[in-house]
């Protein structure tokens, strides 16, 4: 099946592409074979998947690595919110146009 | 009006400026029991992380930014003791010195209000899916976590 992940922020220019992205995977696969996906295309953002760096929403609700997937579904990538800490901390990268 | 239109207009994402006293307005005429309003008014700085900072853009995800901020008005109301909350944020390119994010409680008493408000401001930083790009003289750079 194929399925369309929404990207913002960042992750547009870390992956090269924009707004979207097209997935091939297999029916019945999980978010965790999604990351795995994205991981052989980039993996830099595929690592940041893994440290849950970058989290992936699913119907627009943050998901965990078993949640299954269907062509169906709205899903995005989603790179740190610009406010997530109470103190200033590291960036995990920065992109510079 | 009705309530759903209210509701509607009590959580925005919108890319235009906004009166702070339209919106403070909104939040008073909802209850006259209302004796106390705090408000959170976050601006455009020019500076950020020792880097001078000329203009902001913030993008957001439709749909979900909205329904994470009607979690947040939602748990406002249900775990504190106050009348009504306001929860409204910009997007798109923002001068310095321009409104990004409001945030209005009334409650009852001040000190309700108070906590609320820190509270809204502090848990949309958290779970609410926007994102802020700064144009700095390196070029843009895109922010995450900030006080």
């Amino acid at each position: 099946m194929t399925v369309t992940v929404k990207l913002f922020g960042m992750l547009k220019a870390q992956l090269h592409t924009e707004p979207e992205l097209t997935v091939q995977l297999d029916q019945g696969c999980r978010v965790e074979d999604l990351i795995a996906a994205i991981q052989s295309m980039n993996p830099d953002v595929g690592d940041l998947l893994l440290k849950r760096k970058i989290l992936v929403s699913v119907n627009h609700e943050i998901a965990h690595g078993d949640t299954e997937l269907t062509s169906s579904d709205e899903i995005a990538l989603l790179p740190p919110f610009s406010g997530g800490s109470d103190t200033p901390g590291g960036m995990p990268f920065d992109v510079y146009r | 009006m009705s309530t759903v239109d209210t509701e509607a207009m009590l959580v925005r994402v919108q890319r235009e400026n906004f009166s702070i006293d339209e919106e403070i307005d909104r939040v008073r005429n909802r209850s006259t029991r209302i004796g106390g309003i705090a408000t959170f008014l976050g601006t455009a700085r020019d500076r950020s992380e020792d880097r001078d900072v000329s203009r902001i853009t913030f993008e957001y995800y439709e749909g979900m930014a909205q329904k994470k901020l009607r979690e947040i008005r939602d748990r406002a109301l249900q775990d504190f003791d106050v009348i009504e909350v306001l929860i409204l944020h910009r997007y798109g390119e923002i001068d310095i010195g321009e409104n990004i994010v409001l945030i209005v409680v009334g409650a009852m008493h001040r000190a309700d209000a108070f906590k609320a408000c820190k509270w809204c401001i502090d848990e949309l930083k958290q779970i609410t899916p926007i994102w802020k790009c700064e144009q700095t003289p390196d070029g843009q750079v895109w922010v995450e976590q900030h006080p």
